[in-house]
């Protein structure tokens, strides 16, 4: 940007000089107060050069000709900072070289040679190894106190090489290994922990491969997918688009296919982490991965957080002794606040998976946190059919096998059972080295199913 | 629901969200293509399974289909009908194809030659209509099926095919007109075009999407014809979207726009609404139509006369309005400004004067400097004369000027040109009170300094800055002949300057009879004459009058002063000529085609002037963009010095030019900031200079933070020219607003540049403006709803940073009085409710951040976070008032300035 001043092509002319000693006669100065406007603000959007590097939001978010034409107007307006800006820099290479060429003929080659020659220089200032600090206090515009790893905290400098916008208070940065004075800023500063959260490689389940589910399909899309796509089209009809959703429902009914499919198809920052991952050893740490993971969430915006198995930490709060239960109380109502608190979280959208949804707490999944509650029941006939035909589509079948047998047996199948079974079946075809699955294994296969499903639930227990 | 192709097709990229209209509009054919893709990927897997109600569906509809396709015509009718009742009846998602519509797909060629192969009749009518539906999902580009099946079908009752078919239809509209108007040899014509779009309108009107229904008509270069659709409901949405359309359309359109709206709002009675958008066109005889022709009801004319008042326009009333109504005149001279005024002072607790001391706080500066100034230099007297001006501005009362004691009288604590300033500030104290403020300022006539003398002539002109009296005391008292052409240079200057400010916007021929010989003087020194021709520009700004045109250019091409044109104070002369221009948009070209004959360099920067001053406020692009292209240039070192003097005042001319074409268009007043960045990297000193004083007026009296955080910045340049201009932007950021993290940047500057004399005069001038009218006041000349742009305040504050472009050769020099010209943009940035006698009244009033609503559903508040006040009240930059409850109704459509207020006949409690 030209923000920065220190910029010798910009310098003052003639009388601009006699000033500069004069001011060097003057006591120390007064610092300007441009340090402070930043202290306590960590998200960098709000002050400085960069604010003014943001783009201005165009209103209104309806589709019509007047976004079109503002929007348009953004577009001009960088165009010609762009015309500028590149006249600017071929005049300066012009100019540079006009005056590098009697010197020597080569001036392009002598300039990468000296860029080169300097970058070197600046790499021997920094020296090696560097120590990785914490920056705790900007004093002025070349003094900070910072802290090092292994406790004591310093007056340093900062080298005038060192990127000032990006220096902010709790940023790690890279100090000289003698004189610990600043000399580098490493920017990502997030938790590796909640970067790893990130999904890199999207699932390879699409929408395609869930068997039915279609409403449940669709009430996720319109309450996740669309707003990060269209948000206009909920503008135009004048509500808020949901924050997030809560999905529930027996286990194996396609909680998590679904969420897989969702992060399969979007193309929004996917950020996936299960509900006991929040749970910490130490004090403190359960709060701070949730601060992490939503800040991380709203670095990357448009995102979408996937907590599955949210009953681990969403329990009813309850009044409790141990240390433990009430950490992990901690860590819910920090995930309240997140999701729900004081600062908007812009497009970062919420789903959560859970089959307990009568343990968790009222607030966790009350309307403007959790603004959809989808409920996954386990399949009807025509569900089973399809989740049999998806299971079996690759599997190599004997004529004999009609799956309408199992589809219209009024078993209490869930999702997750079919592809036991199916799989199940497939195994003993294994077994006996047969190279189709036959009818007799199938029903062999249920039968072990469902006899473990049973064997699971003490039936009539509680009745 | 969707499918299992829509499952897998690939999702729109993150980065489509936000796409402008067209895109989203095409979403419907593109989610048809996509499914079409999805088919033919899937087309070796088996056959798509359908739940049994969507298979007995495509059955159905293939029956159906197979019968339009058969030769028996009996069974034509019937069918198209179910077709249409069940596309009718479909419900879908939002992000699926209705599935009729996917079913009836493969069948479209089909149906399209079997349409061609019907006999004409009512039968192929219908099938047009239903092939129109099925086209939305099968368009391919330029096809415009939708479109052409529409002409060919004269169905009535389109808008039951719904929202989504109206908006696909207009789209193809838009673009098909654009095909026919490109292609020449064509010979259709668009009148079937038109036709059609004037029967969706009803529909789109009917359906809360007024945008649909401007946009629709713009693209078709007939808006006037919307006023014909509207109804009392519909009317104030589809107005407020034309007028936020206004400053983004280029020349002529934007004037169509403008026009439109006005007559719907003269449609419909808004007299006050119809009153401002007169003002924006700057159209004389539209204002005096409104004003005059629209009503005989008393307080709307008074309100409009408030309206016209604000902006300074003068206008002679016919007397059967003024023997109506007394009261009107006074309403149009404004003659009641300083007691409501001072009514305001009272009820806000503010009328205790403050001294400069109050102001400065230097308790709070940094002790370690403390003692090292000299507080009592005739410098630091004289900023302290600026800043107890800026404070007590109006209040007419204060510590140093107007004491009992005249011997005490701050006056003698200043030399020379400072004795001037001085006592030109009694005139700032008094603003507005005519008839008190000439009996303080009497004593000082009959100074034996001829400063003080001068300064006397100067504070009449400010007094009446803004108001009219009836008697004329300004024009008798500087009018002079004598003192204009036989007084001391001073003399003459302060009161062309008095008169100046006194009339500026008004117009009037009086003034020109006294001035336009001054200009015309080859005798008089150079200063003279261009304060004369800056006072003419200032009282005939934007009226492009002939008169002072003739006279200013003559000069310019004088033989005689060719050698007087380098003098400093040409700028001046340059500048009445472009103010003269303000706001006429492409009406400059004449002028700056007729300046390219004049050989000096002067005449370019005249030229960019000019330029800008007729721009000003339109944020056209293009005009940027030649300023830009000024900016671009390095001056060479070896230029003769005369050429490099006028291209570096091109250069500085042309930054303040971005900035006032820029400002007030929210978009480009934030764009620009941007760019400045860019200008204060790359370019020269002269430049550099100005880069901060644009910043200064692209916000005034509005501190933004990222702004002023900028200009805190530069106020630590290097280059001590830079960091004076920037504090002085610091103060017009903050102009009237007692922005607290401003006074204590300024705190900080006060005490860092202790030393140096220039730099801390204009840190003392910049609080003294941060605390104008101890925070009553705003030298924004955007009002009302920052819709309508003041001319007077624009000029006044543009001669104020001409004036600084080069600070050391006047502000900062001998020139101080320069900085008087802010009074022609300061006012009072207030509300106050008055009865239909024009007696204030209480009310209570919610006060918040107005919200932009344009566009948005239903009906949103119009402002935010507001708090609940008793007026009257001050309005800061981009906050909005409106009434609690129901008890009044304004009789202005925007609650700011003088407003009066109507009981209520249907109000209960």
């Amino acid at each position: 940007m030209g923000a920065n001043q220190s910029v010798p092509g910009g310098g003052p002319p003639g009388d601009g000089k006699d000033k500069k000693d004069a001011k060097k006669e003057k006591p120390k100065y007064e610092p300007p107060p441009q340090p402070t406007t930043r202290i306590g603000r960590r998200k960098r959007k709000q002050a400085g050069p960069n604010a003014s590097a943001k783009l201005p939001t165009v209103y209104p978010s309806s589709r019509c000709k007047l976004k079109y034409l503002r929007m348009q107007r953004i577009h001009d307006h960088l165009l010609l900072e762009e015309e500028y800006v590149e006249n600017q820099e071929r005049m300066r290479k012009a100019k540079a070289t006009a005056t590098a060429a009697p010197a020597s003929a080569g001036g392009d080659s002598d300039a990468m040679d000296r860029n080169a020659d300097e970058r070197g220089r600046v790499d021997d200032m920094r020296g090696s190894p560097m120590g990785v600090g914490t920056l705790e206090e900007l004093i002025d515009d070349d003094h900070a106190i910072v802290s090092s790893a292994t406790g004591p905290e310093y007056y340093v400098s900062i080298m005038s090489f060192v990127d000032k916008d990006l220096l902010e208070p709790g940023a790690s940065i890279l100090l000289h290994h003698k004189s610990v004075s600043v000399v580098g800023v490493l920017t990502d500063d997030a938790d590796p922990s909640v970067s790893v959260m990130k999904l890199d490689k999207a699932p390879t389940e699409s929408y395609a491969d869930i068997g039915g589910l279609e409403a449940q399909i669709q009430e996720v899309r319109e309450a996740v997918e669309l707003p990060l796509l269209h948000p206009e089209l909920y503008e135009e009809m004048g509500i808020k688009p949901p924050k997030g959703v809560i999905l529930y429902g027996a286990p194996g009914t396609g909680k998590t296919l679904l969420a897989k499919a969702v992060a399969n198809s979007t193309s929004a920052t996917f950020l996936r982490i299960v509900g006991s991952e929040l749970i910490q050893k130490y004090l403190g740490d359960g709060p701070r991965l949730v601060r992490q993971l939503f800040q991380v969430a709203a670095e990357h915006a448009p995102a979408i957080v996937f907590i599955d198995e949210i009953d681990a930490i969403g329990t009813k709060r309850y009044e409790s002794t141990s240390g433990g239960e009430r950490e992990v109380q901690r860590t819910m109502l920090e995930l309240l606040n997140q999701l729900d608190g004081f600062d908007d979280r812009g497009d970062v959208k919420v789903i959560m998976a859970t089959n307990k949804i009568e343990t968790l707490d009222p607030a966790l999944i009350r309307p403007g946190r959790i603004d959809r509650k989808i409920l996954f029941e386990n399949p009807d006939q025509t569900t089973k059919k399809k989740i049999f035909t998806l299971h079996t589509s690759k599997m190599s079948l004997s004529e004999d096998v009609d799956l309408d047998e199992f589809i219209n047996q009024k078993d209490d199948l869930s999702g997750a059972d079919i592809k036991a079974i199916c799989s199940e079946a497939g195994l003993m075809a294994l077994r006996e080295r047969r190279m189709r699955v036959q009818m007799a294994d199938f029903r062999a296969a249920r039968e072990r199913v469902l006899k473990t499903k049973s064997e699971g639930e003490p039936e009539g227990l509680y009745l | 629901m969707p499918s299992r192709e829509e499952g897998s097709k690939a999702p729109p990229s993150a980065q489509d969200k936000g796409k402008a209209k067209v895109d989203d509009l095409a979403d419907v054919t593109k989610e048809g293509e996509k499914s079409k893709d999805g088919k033919d990927a899937k087309a070796d897997l088996p056959p798509e399974e359908l739940s049994e109600e969507d298979q007995k569906l495509k059955e159905e509809l293939e029956m159906l289909v197979e019968r339009l396709l058969e030769s028996d015509t009996s069974l034509y009718k019937p069918a198209l009908e179910a077709i249409k009742t069940f596309i009718k009846t479909s419900t879908s998602s939002m992000t699926a194809v209705p599935k009729p519509l996917k079913f009836l797909r493969p069948h479209y060629e089909k149906l399209e030659a079997a349409y061609e192969s019907w006999p004409e009749g009512e039968d192929k009518a219908s099938l047009a209509d239903m092939l129109s539906v099925l086209g939305m999902t099968y368009s391919d580009q330029n096809r415009h099926d939708t479109l052409k099946y529409r002409l060919l079908s004269p169905s009535k009752d389109i808008g039951s095919w719904g929202h989504e078919y109206m908006r696909h239809l207009a789209l193809e509209i838009g673009d098909e007109q654009q095909l026919r108007l490109e292609d020449e040899k064509s010979t259709k014509g668009v009148e079937d075009l038109k036709q059609l779009a004037l029967s969706l309108i009803p529909f789109f009107l009917k359906h809360n999407a007024e945008a649909d229904a401007v946009d629709l008509l713009s693209e078709l270069e007939m808006i006037d014809k919307i006023s014909e659709f509207l109804d009392e409901d519909t009317y104030p949405r589809v107005c407020l979207y034309m007028v936020s359309m206004v400053a983004l359309l280029p020349y002529p359109d934007n004037h169509e726009f403008l026009k439109t709206a006005y007559s719907i709002y003269r449609q419909y009675d808004q007299y006050t609404q119809a009153l401002l958008l007169a003002i924006r066109l700057n159209d004389l005889d539209l204002i005096k139509q409104t004003f005059f022709d629209s009503t005989k009801d008393k307080t709307i004319l008074r309100q409009m006369a408030f309206l016209l008042a604000r902006e300074r326009i003068q206008l002679a009333l016919p007397e059967a309005l003024t023997d109506d109504d007394s009261e009107l005149q006074g309403c149009l001279d404004n003659s009641k400004q300083s007691e409501f005024f001072k009514y305001l002072a009272k009820e806000l607790n503010i009328l205790e004067p403050k001294t400069p001391e109050d102001i400065y706080k230097t308790h709070l500066e940094n002790m370690r400097t403390a003692g090292l100034t000299n507080t009592d230099s005739a410098r630091h007297n004289l900023s302290s004369s600026f800043v107890n001006a800026f404070v007590n501005y109006g209040f007419g009362d204060d510590k140093l000027m107007l004491v009992e004691d005249k011997a005490s009288s701050w006056v003698w604590k200043t030399k020379d040109e400072g004795m001037l300033s001085t006592a030109a500030s009694v005139g700032m104290l008094m603003a507005w009170d005519v008839e008190m403020g000439l009996d303080k300022i009497d004593p000082f006539t009959y100074a034996d300094e001829d400063a003080v003398k001068c300064g006397a002539l100067l504070a009449t002109g400010i007094l009446s800055s803004g108001v009219r009296n009836d008697a004329e005391p300004a024009l008798a008292l500087l009018g002079d002949a004598e003192k204009l052409h036989e007084g001391s240079p001073n003399q003459r200057v302060a009161s062309i300057m008095g008169l100046g400010l006194a009339y500026a916007g008004s117009a009037r021929d009086e003034v020109l009879e006294i001035l336009l010989p001054v200009v015309m003087d080859k005798s008089q020194e150079m200063r003279v004459s261009a304060m004369a021709a800056l006072s003419l520009g200032l009282v005939f700004v934007g009226t492009a009058n002939s008169d002072v045109l003739g006279a200013i250019f003559e000069t310019l091409i004088d033989e005689d002063r060719q050698r007087q044109l380098d003098d400093k104070w040409t700028r001046f002369m340059s500048l009445g000529l472009a103010l003269l221009y303000f706001g006429q948009q492409e009406e400059v070209d004449v002028l700056v085609e007729t300046l390219k004959a004049i050989d000096h360099p002067m005449a370019k920067a005249t030229q960019v002037l000019a330029e800008a001053c007729a721009w000003a406020g339109t944020g056209q692009v293009l005009n940027l963009q030649n300023f830009l292209h000024i900016c671009n240039e390095h001056i060479d070192e070896d230029d003769d010095k005369a050429t490099k003097k006028g291209d570096e005042l091109l250069q500085a001319y042309a930054v303040l030019g971005l900035s006032l074409v820029a400002m007030g268009e929210d978009i480009g007043q934030e764009m620009i900031l941007r760019q400045f960045g860019h200008l204060m990297h790359y370019g020269e000193a002269n430049i550099r200079r100005a880069v901060p004083l644009a910043m200064g007026l692209i916000s005034p009296s509005n501190p933004q933070m990222k702004v002023y955080d900028t200009l805190s910045r530069y106020s630590h340049d290097n280059d001590i020219d830079v960091a004076v201009n920037a504090i002085f932007a610091m103060g017009l950021l903050g102009a009237g607003t007692n922005n607290a993290r401003l006074a204590q940047l300024l705190r900080q500057l006060a005490s860092y540049y202790h030393r140096d004399a220039n730099a801390l005069f204009m840190v003392r001038i910049a609080q003294g403006l941060l605390h104008m009218g101890k925070g009553t006041l705003s030298v924004n000349p955007f009002n009302t709803d920052r819709a309508v742009l003041s001319r007077v305040g624009a000029a006044g504050l543009l001669t104020v940073l001409v004036a600084l472009i080069d600070a050391k050769d006047f502000v900062l020099k001998d020139s101080h009085y320069m900085l008087y010209f802010l009074a022609a943009a300061m006012h009072p940035r207030w509300l106050i409710t008055l009865d239909e006698d024009l007696q204030p009244l209480t009310v209570n009033v919610r006060v918040g951040q107005a919200v932009d609503t344009v566009g948005a559903a239903g009906r949103p508040k119009t402002i935010t976070g507001w708090q609940t006040q008793s007026t009257p009240v001050l309005l800061s930059h981009g906050e909005r008032a409106e009434l609690e409850d129901e008890q009044y109704v304004p009789v202005s459509n925007t609650l700011e300035g003088l407003v009066i207020l109507r009981k209520n006949p249907e109000w209960e409690s």
